[in-house]
């Protein structure tokens, strides 16, 4: 295993991610068009002449960060073929099929029509557009679930397990769930043992999990759900808050108790976030706090041993966090978002 | 009389320097390849940062030399 070899390309690729300065003159195009113009300065500039063939807008946009995402790992998986590495960027890659499962399980549910549910498809993971597709033109949940199990997607195996409560209670959540339980717990299994990298990336996946298990909490005590129910939603293998610590916040009452619940945690940078939006429940203030804490701790993985999977796993959030940041302000500027506002919505790494 | 430890030690003194010489250019180049694949225009740093190690297995020969004529 050559991580050195590894390291450079990642290194190399990483020199042509936008600076903050590109991402600055991004914010200042008046429109959607001007956007794309400067977009096409880019690296993005083959995706975006592409996409433009096809679409314009918007939707031109999306193809081609879609695109340029699916291509960019393709290549670090051929690239790193046959190599110890190759495993550990798949556990990175597999959350894009859990992503695109849940995607086609809630088109299904609320019956979007498959054209619009292939739009919000990402063939980053292993699954690919044509597996993906067929997954699309199935009727229902069921059925989707039936050819998972079909084709021995292990996915399948969550899904079939979590359908008859799904059955009863129509919650989507309790699939979506038993599916983040699975890639966690997976991929925490895969990952087991001794080893830097391996370390380096339990550290990385048990963060995430105490990222899902707060979103949860904090929704479960705003819409004051028994902590005995609530518990169900939970994952285990978090980085700092076990199943004891997690049972107390849900124990809690409101969503700024869970906050200052989490002040004795490295979560602390919560209790930032003003009291107005927790008085008023809004979550989705603190869940971007905690994507945005969770996108700077990956992105610093750069800072860590070169010879080892940390450049892998600070590219991954560093272009996840640049493709995230240029949907936002292509979305902004459909919806004629202030520019000077725009800058606090990013995510600068 | 020169006996058998001189040569042994030039070749000692040149083997090191060589060895160490073809792991330094192994890892270098293997990120170099890395580096080159990505940036192609660094392509003339890398063949510099690839000679440096030879240093290593220069000094090894002119150590070696020394001891071949310098040991009488």
């Amino acid at each position: 295993m050559d991580w050195g070899y590894i390291n450079a390309r990642m290194r190399g690729m990483k020199s042509r991610l936008l600076d903050h300065r590109t991402l600055d003159a991004l914010i200042i195009q008046p429109d959607i068009d001007t956007l794309i113009g400067e977009l096409e300065k880019t690296a993005y500039r083959d995706d975006m002449i592409e996409a433009k063939g096809r679409y314009s807008g918007m939707p031109a946009i999306e193809h081609a960060l879609r695109n340029n995402f699916v291509r960019t790992f393709r290549k670090i998986l051929a690239f790193a073929k046959n190599d110890e590495a190759e495993q550990y960027i798949r556990i990175f890659l597999h959350r894009w099929d859990v992503q695109n499962i849940k995607t086609i399980l809630r088109g299904k549910n609320i019956h979007v029509t498959n054209e619009e549910i292939l739009e919000c498809i990402v063939p980053a993971g292993e699954m690919d557009e044509a597996t993906l597709t067929e997954l699309v033109r199935q009727q229902d949940v069921k059925a989707v679930i039936d050819l998972l199990a079909t084709w021995r997607i292990p996915y399948a195996r969550p899904l079939t397990e979590g359908f008859p409560a799904f059955a009863t209670s129509s919650d989507l959540g309790m699939l979506e769930c038993a599916l983040d339980r699975f890639y966690y717990q997976d991929a925490l299994l895969a990952v087991a043992g001794t080893g830097n990298n391996k370390a380096i990336i339990r550290q990385v996946l048990a963060t995430e999990v105490d990222m899902v298990n707060i979103k949860t909490v904090l929704r479960m005590v705003r819409d004051q759900v028994e902590p005995e129910e609530a518990k169900k939603f939970l994952i285990g293998g978090g980085f700092e808050l076990d199943e004891k610590k997690l049972g107390r916040l849900l124990a809690l009452h409101t969503v700024a108790e869970v906050v200052s619940g989490l002040g004795a945690t490295r979560y602390r940078f919560l209790s930032d976030i003003p009291e107005a939006a927790l008085e008023a429940k809004k979550i989705s203030v603190i869940e971007k706090e905690l994507e945005r804490y969770l996108v700077q701790q990956g992105a610093k993985s750069f800072l860590g041993d070169p010879l080892s999977v940390a450049s892998l796993i600070g590219y991954f959030w560093a272009k996840y966090n640049e493709i995230t940041n240029i949907r936002i302000i292509s979305r902004c500027k459909t919806a004629d978002f202030p520019v000077e506002h725009l800058k606090e919505e990013l995510v600068y790494v | 009389m020169v006996g058998w430890e001189v040569p042994i030690g030039a070749a000692i003194a040149f083997a090191g320097g060589a060895i160490g010489t073809g792991w330094a250019q192994s890892r270098i180049g293997a990120a170099g390849a890395g580096a080159i694949a990505e940036r192609p225009e660094t392509v003339g740093s890398i063949i510099i940062l690839e000679a440096i190690p030879e240093t290593l297995v220069i000094l090894g020969f002119v150590v070696a030399a020394m001891i071949i004529l310098m040991v009488k």
